[in-house]
């Protein structure tokens, strides 16, 4: 009797995912962007996530028939908003724009008033239609605790805070994460916090990492966390190893394959991250675009899922999950 | 002898014809841009253009004046690599104190001005006093400066919301953007002060040739540090279209301008029947090297590539300057 239940509770809900699939996928097919002329703004091409996010919002507005206007800041914030002028004189359709701090408003209202509408990624703005982004919260708190286990709840801890109040996802990241630490009376973040630079973050942390060290003898510092992505993570290990100071942890936000490999190394001190999907965030601000044009209407944020990712054999786990292939 | 005057005539039209030589790279590309994209040749790009020129137009202007005293060899003359840096250094303090302290813009704004002359007073020490070339110490200076923006802003973004600020940014008057028409208004105060004063009339012959205005009892040293102190000032003025386009300072705005000056700047003379740098020339080349950023972006090009394409236009500019100057030269020779 339990298992004729159980058996035809499993088939009704193979039956309602079923059913979901074939509405998703009819529902995504009706999506176009077929004659549309849809911007694409990027801060920067460098780093793995810009390009990925970059990518992913280009391919698809190309799949869905649109055409795409590609600008790109080279990793300028300044230069960054000041494309958004371009694609305002260019007239399209819909701007899709990626990361930029607080000098894109302007720009973003400039469009709005024009009635070009703009689906942000990682960059909520009252003149935006929607923003799609990663679980920033879930990012923030679930980073805290990975690297508050992993120095055992206790000892001095550094970290890497520029942007927390330039970018609001940063805000939220690196604020929910100092939110966990309040449970941790025994951890202590080192003051002052230090400043990564924007451009050429990894050569830029390795050399602040080699003075931190230089200030702070072995045994003082037990971990160093970059509070919203991770770049410089991978200039913080070198200085470690530099230094032969590994027994200090590292944590950071992102996941590229880039740093996933640098975690999934023996004795690795990266030893926690929280990895993102740029590829599928740029991909699902153009759908947005398409659902937005097919009169649906969209909620202020879409969440893209992540994978967190604690110590080595998790990071390999998440690599190739994210299909960033195999690490032996 | 007989054959030494053509052989000069020729020697000076080939001189001017390498002089031309940027010029023509430019109005290609630009006539390029206008077939490729539809809408380039449009009022909306050309207030886009000038716009988006602002901060590189002031600060352009005051490496003229510093060129016009020191002689226009890129190497041993005149020239000031800190103004960009001196200009996003001024609009981080003001960003700082409005934002941060509360002080009032004008304040603020003193404030900036004033640690601006102390960078051009530093560099005229250095250049006039302990004879270092312009070339080295305002590069040092500049390196320092960075460094200090760095210090005053924790190298974190700072916004501005001030409402003379958003005015600068949004506001028209006529028509046209206030900070195109602060700036028109700027270029006419500079180029009266360089043209139709006493003062501008002896810095350029300071800059013409230095011991003949010493002869005339000109004291060339005396001019070649009041441009930097000036040259100083425009980038603490730029401050304010700085911090109105960013909507607030970033740490790293000071490369870019970096670039664009002395490409425009050096353009800017291509303008000039003597290939010699001039306020107007610079405005012009300023207004040259937006448009092609801006025509670039427009076609999709990528945006290394427009760096790389700025990076070579620096050096036909500066190399055509100083092929002409030598063809020249021999020209006279002969």
């Amino acid at each position: 009797m339990t298992k004729s239940i159980l058996s035809g509770v499993r088939a009704l809900s193979l039956g309602v995912a079923a059913a979901a699939v074939m509405a998703t996928s009819a529902f995504a097919a009706d999506l176009s962007l077929a004659g549309k002329k849809i911007g694409v703004a990027v801060v920067g091409t460098q780093h793995f996530w810009d390009r990925e996010a970059f990518n992913g919002a280009l391919d698809k507005v190309k799949e869905l028939g649109g055409e795409a206007v590609p600008v790109d800041g080279g990793r300028d914030n300044q230069v960054h908003a000041d494309n958004h002028d371009i694609l305002l004189n260019q007239k399209v359709d819909a701007v899709i724009s990626i990361l930029g701090d607080g000098a894109v408003e302007p720009k973003f209202e400039a469009l709005k008033k024009a009635g070009i509408p703009v689906f942000t990624v990682d960059h909520l703005s009252p003149h935006g239609v929607n923003n799609t982004t990663s679980d920033n919260y879930y990012m923030g708190t679930t980073i805290g605790r990975y690297m508050a286990d992993a120095i055992g709840g206790k000892g001095k801890v550094a970290v890497f805070n520029a942007f927390e109040g330039a970018l609001r996802i940063c805000g939220i990241r690196t604020g929910l994460w100092k939110y966990v630490m309040q449970d941790y009376p025994g951890i202590e973040i080192m003051q002052p916090e230090l400043a990564e630079e924007f451009a050429n973050a990894p050569e830029d942390a390795r050399k602040k990492t080699l003075d931190l060290l230089n200030q702070h003898p072995k045994g003082t510092i037990d971990a160093i966390h970059v509070g919203c992505w991770d770049q410089p993570a991978i200039g913080i290990v070198q200085a470690l190893e530099e230094a032969g100071r590994t027994e200090i942890k590292v944590t950071a936000l992102d996941g590229g394959p880039d740093t996933l490999e640098i975690m999934a190394e023996e004795g690795s001190p990266f030893v926690a991250n929280v990895a993102q999907q740029p590829r599928k965030i740029g991909s699902t601000a153009a759908m947005n675009a398409a659902r937005h044009f097919a009169g649906e209407s969209l909620l202020p944020q879409t969440f893209v899922d992540v994978r967190p990712v604690n110590g080595p054999e998790e990071a390999k786990a998440v690599y190739k999950e994210l299909g960033y292939g195999e690490i032996k | 002898m007989t054959t030494s005057r053509p052989h000069a005539a020729s020697l000076v039209s080939k001189s001017a014809m390498v002089g031309y030589l940027p010029l023509v790279i430019f109005v290609a590309l630009l006539g390029y841009l206008s077939i490729a994209s539809s809408n380039f040749l449009t009022p909306a790009t050309f207030d886009l253009i000038l716009r988006q020129a602002v901060p590189t137009i002031i600060i352009c202007m005051g490496l003229s004046v510093v060129v016009m005293a020191g002689g226009d060899d890129v190497v041993s003359g005149g020239i000031d690599l800190s103004i960009p840096a001196t200009a996003v250094l001024s609009a981080a303090i003001i960003a700082q104190q409005v934002t941060n302290q509360g002080t009032p813009l004008a304040a603020a704004l003193v404030m900036a001005l004033g640690a601006a002359v102390l960078v051009g007073a530093v560099n005229a020490i250095l250049v006039v006093r302990i004879g270092m070339t312009p070339l080295l110490a305002t590069l040092a200076t500049s390196v320092a400066v960075v460094g200090i923006i760095k210090v005053v802003t924790s190298s974190r973004r700072i916004n501005v919301n001030d409402p003379t600020i958003v005015w600068l940014r949004d506001g028209t008057i006529a028509g046209v953007s206030v900070s195109v028409v602060s700036t028109f208004l700027l270029f006419l105060i500079l180029f009266f002060v360089a043209h139709r004063t006493r003062w501008g009339l002896n810095l350029q012959a300071v800059g013409g040739s230095r011991e003949a205005a010493e002869v005339s009892g000109i004291s060339a040293r005396k001019f070649v540090a009041q441009s930097f102190i000036v040259a100083s000032l425009t980038g603490g003025l730029a401050a304010m279209f700085v911090l109105a386009r960013g909507s607030g300072s970033t740490p790293g705005t000071e490369e870019n301008l970096l670039l664009e000056m002395v490409l425009a700047t050096f353009l800017g003379a291509a303008f000039s029947p003597r290939r010699v740098v001039t306020l107007w020339g610079a405005v012009l080349g300023a207004v040259l090297v937006s448009a092609l950023s801006i025509g670039f972006k427009s076609i999709g090009v990528n945006v290394f590539w427009t760096g790389c394409i700025k990076g070579a236009l620096i050096l036909v500019v500066v190399a055509s300057a100083s092929l002409s100057t030598r063809v020249a030269s021999r020209g006279r020779a002969a």
